[in-house]
């Protein structure tokens, strides 16, 4: 060892071995500590464009990551999380033993005593309080067959119907949208749609930082096509404005005036297809009255655009033989989310853009396998986009699952803003956190620890410990994460994907499908609910049978489908191409879109917007990407972005540390980043970071009908940050 | 390397994973997917007087920095290293900003400085690809070629004690394969292809870009396209993010002790004060001086390597001068040595007469204190590179010979009271000698502040953005003490000589030399690519 260190210090040894190239026989000349000597092909658990990969793994680690070539969705391209996600399965800070809280410490127990401990507070609860004292917030980060296991396990093995997951803080707007318009939840679109649209519409999606690997659809669009026009409706000029053929730099929340007013302008300039309006769908004349009122000098007075620039979009969109309008959380994270989708919804509804090649409005999706909850969960739908509501769907499920019908319930429960409400009023005395991070995630941080300290007992079941949310628990339930699992995830296409097993869970980790069988065991509904089985393809495969039918059939579907190519779209490549859609009459409807203010508007006291996104390098809390050294080292801190014409009001400087001040509470010793990318008046922080966490300043405002948090405007005042001695 | 990389591509057994280079034709069902149907290398071989190049298309880049992650996964390097850095650059004024990303790696330049100041020929131009190859046994990790290359490219790993660098992925290039970087571009906008260097010397304009310095200095022969609608003037959003370099302490006492050797020996010829004690003290310095030089590099073990090439490299010539230096003063003070043995020594028993005559033992002096100078420039002409501007300044030379002259000048004064009170431990009877005259150190003191002033005023009214950011950095809370403390020290070192007080003189003069080495070496900011707001000012 001193010997060693001493040919170190000396320079007789330079770790040559260390740092050596070799040959691996697939991908060729690369450092040897990158050599594999097996290869599996798994789908990225990052986000939800759903990346093809192959993991390499020697001696029983996972070393390099590739591209998987023949994947459709990205044909061997990753960004920069995916190109280095395996460095994620040996990070410090993963969770390898169960903890319970004894004596207001986190203690190391067996699974046996964690059961225990949960299912006895739970009974406790749930007998003095009723059964729905317990609230389950769950994730998009499970493999589909988890999900299935989860929403049986919670609403009728747990009986509580007050289960939502973190994907209603981020696409429970797009799915509300959809069924409003369309009578179901669904994208109707592919990715391949954004290589033959001629007009690619963005609204509130910078795809550039948050879904890189689709930028390449549109430059082979136009490479195939001179006339495709690429257009970013943003009020920041973000990478993807940039990388737009035009920019609609709108006001913050003037979305929808953009959307009436281009509504207006093809009904007014007869570039909408009358034939697809009569056969497909219902209240043209209602709306065509209501956007009436949409003229282009108001909607130019609304959002802060030209009118030659409305009209040019209107033209572009109507003119367009396919176009394709893509969002993402621009327009999900408002008080006004749902209609937002539904007024997008409208424009290709009135244009017949739905159903076509190229055609088709179209949600970006954020987490892996946010589809996967959507379509097999049993939060805000029963399994299958089947509705609580219904007394069929109901009884089709109870005769599946050879249960009493009256054991489903009949409405849905609380949604997940609504959870942390009661934990706060007190209706909620029992929390269980799956695979998420609120204490970062959530809006209006105190509210949130409010409720986390309001319950008598707080699970969290993560993959990495502690996470600021974990700090809160009464037990902490260590989970496997991607790569250690095996299941599906659906992507934003509709596209089910594989992930695979790379190596084991570390410690006494356990992946979250056989916690959820446990815990099934110990409640002694195992063999009722779970019959028989032992791996997550049981699960699949009552799933198959459950979707049997509906608009998201995976009946046909099997897993060596998927891993045979490169994963299969449910619904095919793309929905509603008959033109009959999921209501009554099969026709799809037009709603008629106020355009509100949103709800915190600046003042005097609080004089600046404050919009919140991400960046490349980080997912989410950073709970995964700060543990990867090369990620963390790209992006270590937050920032604030500000117009220099603010910064000169403010007498700021760049580079000065700031607090950004709400009314809620306020971010402390951020940097000043003084930029153009930021229209005067407005601010811009990334939410990625525990540290400097823009949820002490967000709104804990909601979406009435999905529930969705409004991240993306709040008021607040920026000062400089004063150290002081403590 | 002559072959056509399309052709071995083709050929090559490799997975498809890497097909990228294929043409559609052959594999029309692999290729229906793929962004670019054309190939990312250059399709035919290279001919004389051509070599290989990247390509930058700033148009497609969408700053995603899967180059960066792929690089350090195909080189196998920690986060701390990344020998492919994207930078962003922007401009205009909203909602007519522009921002814009560069990515590069190497740009293997037609003059490549790396090259010519490595003092172990650890680089090659390979003579085939043009590719400006690293060998890292070679390397003896003095850092010379990073403060050489004005795009801040080679990165010292500390880890290894050896420089690393981007090779244009050229063992993936001889398997027929695009680099890492290229392989993993989503957008297609890194890409190889063939440059001829005689007309590219002629005409690199299109190597030039916004965020990164001139091309002409070293040539650099990546091609950048920029975009056209760009009208905004686009600049580096990094500026800010002006980090202190590393201190190199190492190099602070080495220099320091050399040139208070040097200074001191030079007093001690002119002013006929060369007494074996006193020698015997300058060896003494001189060593501890020269032995700490090695601790500065990576690899101390192979330091006579540095030798290896001082017809071309300032560092071997300064490792030359310095050990020349080191033979001629050994010499000189053992034979003075044995002078004043034998001279004591006949009294008691007659020892045969050994010792060089007086004749020859002065010269041997003086041209210990001509290496030394030499060797003092010679280390000075190592800090003279462009690609640190506030290095590249005549003040630097100035300041190493006035730090020689104030160390030397306090410091004889000190060696010679301390080896006459040794002398006269022994010898009680030897008469005083006359004291040293004040007025050098003085004048030392003065000149040395002259110049630390009339260099920290060029760099604060300069043109260049470098030298500003030196000042800006010197005004930090964390250096700005520590410039006021040298500024004042060398004061005090003239005041205490002027008063006689050469024990004072000597410790302010060293406080102050030491003190304004470190700010020299903490301060310098070097020319570099320009780097993303959070990543900016480190590697």
């Amino acid at each position: 060892m001193l010997w060693q260190r001493l040919r170190r210090t000396l320079g007789l040894d330079t770790l040559d071995d260390e740092y050596r190239f070799a040959d691996d026989p697939r991908v060729g000349h690369i450092a040897a500590s990158r050599v594999a000597e097996k290869w599996v092909k798994t789908t990225c658990g990052y986000c939800s464009v759903g990346c093809g990969m192959l993991v390499g793994l020697r001696e029983g680690k996972a070393v390099t990551v590739r591209g998987n070539p023949d994947h459709p969705v990205n044909r061997g391209k990753l960004c920069p999380k995916g190109l280095s996600e395996h460095h994620i399965l040996d990070a410090p800070g993963r969770a390898t033993q169960p903890l319970l809280r004894k004596h207001g410490k986190l203690e190391p127990v067996s699974w046996d005593e964690a059961l225990q401990a949960m299912l006895g507070a739970f009974q406790r609860i749930q007998q003095k309080y009723g059964a729905e004292a317990l609230g389950v917030i769950s994730t998009g980060q499970l493999v589909t067959e988890e999900f299935y296991t989860l929403g049986k396990l919670v609403q009728l093995g747990l009986r509580t119907r007050n289960f939502d997951g973190n994907t209603t803080l981020c696409m429970a707007s797009a799915v509300s949208g959809y069924k409003l318009s369309f009578g179901s939840d669904g994208p109707p679109g592919s990715y391949s749609d954004m290589e033959t649209a001629d007009v690619i519409l963005l609204i509130g999606a910078n795809i550039a930082d948050n879904h890189p690997i689709l930028c390449q659809r549109l430059e082979r669009n136009r490479m195939r096509n001179a006339n495709c026009t690429v257009i970013a409706v943003d009020p920041r000029v973000t990478k993807t404005a940039m990388l737009a053929d035009v920019h609609l730099p709108v006001k913050p929340r003037s979305d929808i005036a953009l959307l009436n007013g281009i509504a207006h302008i093809l009904i007014r300039d007869g570039l909408i297809d009358h034939d697809y309006i009569q056969q497909h769908t219902r209240h043209f004349d209602e709306f065509a009255a209501y956007v009436a009122g949409f003229t282009p000098q108001h909607v130019a007075q609304v959002t802060g655009l030209s009118e030659e620039q409305i009209t040019r979009t209107a033209h572009l969109y109507g003119k367009a033989k396919a176009a394709f309008i893509g969002w993402t959380m621009g327009v999900n994270h408002s008080t006004q989310g749902a209609v937002t989708v539904t007024a997008i919804n409208n424009l290709a509804l009135i244009t017949g853009n739905l159903g076509r090649a190229g055609a088709a409005p179209f949600s970006i999706t954020g987490q892996c396998n946010a589809m996967g909850t959507r379509e097999a969960g049993f939060t805000s739908a029963l399994p299958g986009y089947r509705k609580f509501d219904d007394a069929e769907h109901r009884r089709q499920l109870a005769a599946l699952w050879q249960i009493d019908e009256a054991r489903i319930p009949t409405a849905r429960g609380l949604a997940y803003p609504d959870i942390i409400e009661g934990a706060v009023t007190g209706s909620i005395k029992a929390l269980w956190f799956i695979a998420t991070n609120p204490v970062v995630s959530f809006p209006n941080y105190y509210v949130l620890e409010h409720a986390l300290r309001n319950v008598e007992f707080l699970v969290v079941q993560d993959g990495f410990h502690p996470t600021p949310t974990s700090d809160f628990a009464h037990l902490v339930l260590p989970a496997a994460i991607w790569g250690e699992k095996e299941g599906t995830y659906t992507n934003s296409e509709r596209r089910i994907s594989k992930a695979n097993v790379l190596v084991p869970p570390p410690g006494e980790a356990r992946t979250d499908f056989d916690i959820f069988l446990a815990i099934a065991e110990k409640l002694g509904l195992r063999e009722e609910l779970f019959p028989g089985w032992t791996s997550t393809h049981d699960a699949y495969a009552e799933w198959q049978r459950v979707s049997a039918g509906r608009m998201c059939d995976y009946s046909g579907i099997s897993w060596r489908q998927i891993e045979e190519e490169g994963g299969v779209q449910w619904g095919g490549e793309r929905l509603y191409a008959d033109g009959h859609f999921a209501t009554a009459d099969g026709r799809a409807t037009l709603h008629c879109v106020p355009c509100l203010p949103f709800q915190e508007q600046p003042d005097h006291e609080y004089e600046l917007v404050l919009n919140t996104g991400r960046t490349v390098e980080h997912w989410h809390t950073r709970t995964k990407t700060a543990a990867v050294p090369m990620l963390n080292n790209m992006v270590p801190t937050a920032w604030l972005e500000m117009n220099p014409v603010d910064a000169q009001r403010l007498q700021l400087r760049p580079h000065d540390r700031i607090n950004v001040i709400s009314r809620r509470s306020s971010v402390r010793n951020l940097e000043l980043r003084i930029t153009e990318i930021v229209a005067p008046g407005q601010v811009f922080m990334p939410f990625h970071f525990a540290e400097t966490n823009s949820n002490r300043v967000t709104l804990g405002a909601f979406d009435p009908i999905s529930r969705e948090p409004n991240f993306k405007q709040c008021a607040v005042r920026v000062e400089k940050y004063v150290r002081t001695l403590h | 390397m002559s072959l056509p990389l399309e052709e071995r591509a083709r050929v090559a057994t490799m997975h498809d994973i890497v097909r990228l280079t294929e043409q559609e034709q052959d594999y029309p069902a692999a290729n229906a997917g793929l962004l670019s149907p054309l190939p990312l290398l250059p399709s035919r071989p290279l001919r004389e007087g051509e070599q290989y190049r990247f390509h930058f298309n700033m148009t497609k880049c969408i700053g995603c920095r899967s180059c960066e992650i792929a690089c350090n996964e195909q080189n196998g390097n920690p986060a701390s290293i990344q020998w492919r850095r994207v930078g962003e650059i922007e401009g205009g004024t909203y909602p007519d900003t522009h921002r814009h990303y560069l990515s590069m790696g190497c740009n293997h330049c037609l003059d490549a400085e790396c090259l010519k100041g490595c003092p172990v020929a650890a680089y090659t131009k390979d003579p085939v690809t043009g590719i400006v190859l690293h060998s890292a046994q070679a390397c003896i990790g003095c850092q010379y070629c990073v403060w050489n290359c004005p795009y801040s490219v080679p990165q010292f790993n500390a880890e290894r004690g050896v420089v690393g660098k981007c090779d244009m992925c050229h063992g993936r290039l001889t398997d027929g394969l695009e680099p890492a970087c290229v392989n993993a571009c989503p957008e297609a906008a890194i890409e190889i292809e063939i440059v001829n260097k005689t007309a590219w010397r002629i005409d690199y304009a299109a190597a030039e870009s916004p965020g990164m310095p001139a091309a002409g200095h070293t040539i650099s022969t990546t091609r950048i396209t920029l975009p056209t609608a760009a009208s905004a003037r686009l600049e580096r959003v990094d500026t800010g993010h002006i980090r202190p370099e590393h201190a190199h302490l190492s190099l602070v006492y080495m220099t320091t002790m050399i040139q208070a050797a040097t200074g001191a020996l030079l007093a001690a010829l002119v002013a006929h004060r060369t007494s074996p004690l006193l020698c015997l003290l300058l060896f003494v310095v001189a060593a501890i001086g020269l032995n700490i030089s090695v601790l500065h590099l990576g690899r101390p073990a192979y330091a006579w390597r540095a030798l290896k090439m001082w017809r071309r490299s300032w560092l071997s010539r300064e490792v030359l001068c310095f050990g020349l230096f080191f033979v001629a003063l050994s010499l000189f003070t053992t034979a003075n040595c044995w002078a004043g043995l034998n001279s004591q020594a006949k009294h008691v028993l007659s020892l045969p007469a050994l010792a060089l005559p007086a004749a020859t033992l002065q010269p041997i002096g003086w041209l210990a204190a001509v290496l030394g100078i030499a060797g003092t420039l010679a280390s000075a002409f190592i800090y003279l590179v462009p690609a640190r501007p506030s290095w590249n300044m005549v003040h630097t030379p100035l300041d190493f010979l006035l730090s020689a002259a104030l160390l030397g000048t306090a410091l004889l004064p000190c060696l010679d009271w301390l080896a006459r009170h040794v002398a006269a431990l022994r010898m009680p009877a030897t008469q005083p000698a006359p004291a040293l005259p004040v007025w050098p150190t003085v004048v030392a003191a003065a000149l040395v502040l002259t110049n630390q002033f009339v260099r920290l005023m060029r760099l604060r009214w300069s043109a260049q953005f470098e030298h500003r950011a030196t000042v800006s950095l010197l005004g930090t809370h964390a250096l700005r003490p520590a410039l006021l403390a040298s500024l004042m020290s060398a004061t005090a070192a003239g005041v205490f000589a002027l008063c006689g007080a050469f024990g004072f003189a000597v410790v302010m003069a060293f406080a102050s030399v030491l003190l304004s080495r470190y700010l020299f070496f903490v301060s310098v900011v070097p020319l570099n690519m320009a780097l993303t707001f959070t990543g900016g000012g480190k590697h």
